[in-house]
């Protein structure tokens, strides 16, 4: 079953001086329960289609479908809503409501699509629980280390059931243990959830745990290859 | 929605000293528009309340023409009927009639132009209650000497006409030593010994000539009341002209000096018994030029006037509002008054917000962006700053009513003193010694106030806000 389609999609900026061609036709699909890499140099166009997909960005051709939806026939507001109950985003500088502590970071999306409160609590605590700070509920972001605070970002980001999660960098920023520790959560939830990870990375323990991995170069895919 | 306000709460503290400056800030403005406001408001209802109370009552009946030219031959005509009808009609607790006639008041030293009351001491006890201010020692007027030809007289045309005086003797001196005033404050008095002074003018300018700026706020007001002194058996001479047209006037005995801290009411007003004028005037006992009504009731001023009006068709009605529109206009436009002062302050203040709430939206236009990104509408990121910036307010707001109603509970006990201001107060009627005074619904009007700057300072950093590509966003450092 498909949960992302995309379909020759061009991303051209128009400077006063230069045109950037920054994503050259790429088409491709994903699967539900994918753990997908995208890599390749900085300025290859990854970020660039990661926004896109996302629905941070909008493409200058081509379409994007999420669950059969177009994201481009989407007006503004019901993009944002759309992204909410349907896509997941881990960010390289974790990003994390500082004021909150990790429960209420996770719970936050749920609170905003009106979960009630005993479906959050529990939706929460299995989360925490799965990422391994079940201890560590009440404390804020100032108080978890980098690990610690991504962990949670996964866990907000998987908070209400996406269909994908898009993770941008997520282990530039964490040291080898940490990073170790995040990819066999995201990988472990990634089979138990059935959730769809793409991640856009440089990091090759990332790529060493993805089974597909996708190669960009100047906006194209060089290529495509799925591990057995 | 609770979430956004929880998280827009706790963003208010997340930069302690920043918020804590505008909160300070906000809490200062209030507290000072809203004591400038109870200082004002408490000299304006102790005003209304002086002017209703001690001068002239809620409502006036007298002959259309009468307060033209106050002529003696305008007495209300069948006057038995008027007060009958009067009584009767609901609302009104209680009355009293006068008679006023212009004239002179003389005494060996000066004379001055005077209006004489007659009136009917224990009935007008029922309507004002001017006779509570009485100075102690200087007669009973209201009470119970029965002796004719006694005049009530204020304290500002006494001094004028000499009946009160100040003087510094011996007595005086030893006085102020027993009430702790230093010695050498009184070594700098005792060249005064024996000496009486021609006006309180002169007595206050040779005291201040000798004392230092200090001594004068510490011990003044003291040495004035020890100095202060009244010739008990005190006459002066009231003259004017009688039914006939003709001169006529006695001399009478002053029986009680009063003190309401107006001076023009105080220079002008002679009360005297109703009957020993109108013997002197040539008037019947049961005729009157006014009559002065108390209601049970302040708010139905309108309506009862009203009713008089309709069953009195021949007779002036004036309720206090039209007998002193400045009152009026004073307890009925100052509330807006008070109003756009607080809009300008609380405007002031805004910009101080709007300046905080921008500074918040730029340091956190990553983590706007990140909100967006995962799902935040543009309904809601608005809401977030907005409710940030009325906790910010309200907080402040909030902090300045405490201090404020602190204050003002402590100030509307002991009042604030103006003596330095005190003759030009008293001079338009209003008192030197004001106690603050405030409205409970003037607090709501604030608290909205508060709220409405909030939400208003708000607008254009949400906006900005808004205004953020989240893609963009989300690569700030």
């Amino acid at each position: 079953m498909k949960v992302l389609e995309i379909k020759n999609v061009h991303k051209i900026y128009n400077s006063s001086e230069v045109k950037v061609h920054a994503v050259n036709g790429i088409s491709l699909d994903f699967e539900k329960g994918e753990f997908a890499a995208i890599v390749g140099p900085s300025g290859s166009g990854k970020t660039t289609l990661l926004n896109m997909i996302g629905g941070l960005d909008s493409p200058t051709e081509g379409e994007i479908l999420v669950d059969q939806t177009n994201l481009a026939r989407l007006k503004s507001s019901k993009l944002i809503d759309f992204r909410m109950r349907n896509i997941g985003f881990v960010f390289q500088s974790y990003n994390l409501i500082p004021v909150l502590t990790a429960k209420e970071n996770v719970e936050f999306i749920m609170s905003l699509q009106k979960w009630n409160k005993k479906d959050r609590d529990k939706r929460t605590f299995e989360l925490l629980k799965a990422v391994g700070l079940e201890d560590r509920i009440e404390s804020r972001p100032s108080k978890l280390s980098g690990g610690q605070q991504q962990r949670v970002a996964v866990a907000r980001a998987l908070a209400s059931k996406p269909k994908f999660v898009l993770a941008d960098e997520p282990t530039a920023n964490l040291d080898s243990k940490s990073t170790e520790t995040l990819l066999e959560i995201m990988e472990l939830l990634n089979k138990e959830e059935g959730i769809t990870f793409i991640f856009s990375t440089h990091d090759a323990r990332v790529v060493k745990k993805a089974r597909r991995v996708i190669t960009v170069e100047d906006g194209k895919v060089i290529s495509d290859e799925r591990k057995n | 929605m609770d979430m956004i306000w929880k998280t827009a709460w706790l963003n208010v503290w997340r930069n302690k000293v920043r918020s804590l400056v505008v909160i300070v800030s906000v809490s200062i403005g209030i507290f000072g528009g809203v004591f400038a406001v109870a200082v004002m408001n408490g000299a304006i209802e102790q005003r209304v309340d002086a002017a209703l109370n001690d001068e002239i009552a809620h409502i006036h009946v007298n002959d259309p023409a009468f307060r033209d030219n106050y002529d003696i031959k305008l007495l209300v005509p069948h006057p038995q009927q008027v007060l009958g009808t009067v009584r009767e009609t609901p609302g009104v607790e209680s009355l009293t009639s006068r008679i006023l006639l212009t004239g002179m008041a003389n005494t060996a030293a000066k004379s001055a132009g005077v209006q004489i009351l007659g009136i009917d001491p224990p009935e007008e006890k029922e309507v004002l209650q001017l006779y509570k201010t009485t100075i102690p020692g200087t007669g009973d007027f209201f009470g119970e000497d029965s002796r004719h030809y006694l005049a009530y007289i204020g304290h500002e045309l006494a001094k004028e006409l000499n009946i009160v005086r100040f003087q510094i003797d011996q007595e005086v001196l030893d006085s102020l030593a027993a009430k702790g005033v230093p010695g050498e404050v009184l070594k700098k008095l005792s060249p005064f010994s024996g000496q009486r002074f021609k006006s309180e003018k002169s007595f206050k300018k040779e005291v201040k000539a000798v004392l230092s700026i200090k001594e004068q706020h510490a011990f003044g007001a003291v040495i004035r009341g020890e100095a202060w002194t009244f010739r008990a058996r005190s006459k002066m001479t009231l003259t004017f002209l009688d039914r006939e047209g003709m001169q006529t006037g006695a001399v009478f005995r002053i029986a009680g000096i009063y003190d309401i801290k107006n001076s023009m009411y105080e220079m002008s007003q002679v009360l005297v018994k109703k009957e020993d004028l109108a013997e002197l005037a040539g008037i019947g006992r049961n005729d009157y030029h006014q009559l002065i009504i108390r209601l049970d009731d302040l708010e139905s001023t309108e309506e009862v006037s009203a009713t008089l009006r309709a069953h009195l068709p021949g007779l002036e009605v004036l309720n206090w509002k039209e007998l002193q529109p400045d009152l009026a206009m004073m307890t009925e436009m100052v509330q807006k008054f008070y109003a756009i002062f607080m809009v300008i302050i609380l405007a002031a203040l805004a910009f101080g917000i709007v300046n905080t709430m921008l500074m918040v939206v730029l340091e956190r236009t990553k983590e706007l962006g990140m909100l967006t990104a995962i799902g935040m509408n543009k309904k809601r990121v608005f809401n977030m700053i907005m409710l940030e910036s009325v906790f910010l307010s309200l907080v402040g707001g909030v902090a300045g009513m405490i201090i404020s109603q602190i204050v003002i509970g402590a100030t509307a006990r002991k009042g604030i003193n103006f003596a330095s201001y005190a003759e030009g107060l008293e001079a338009m009627g209003y008192p030197a010694h004001i106690y603050p005074a405030i409205s409970t619904s003037f607090f709501i009007t604030v608290t909205v106030l508060i709220i409405l700057t909030g939400v208003l300072s708000s607008i254009y950093p949400a906006l900005k806000a808004l205004k953020l590509d989240p893609a963009e966003a989300l690569r700030t450092e």
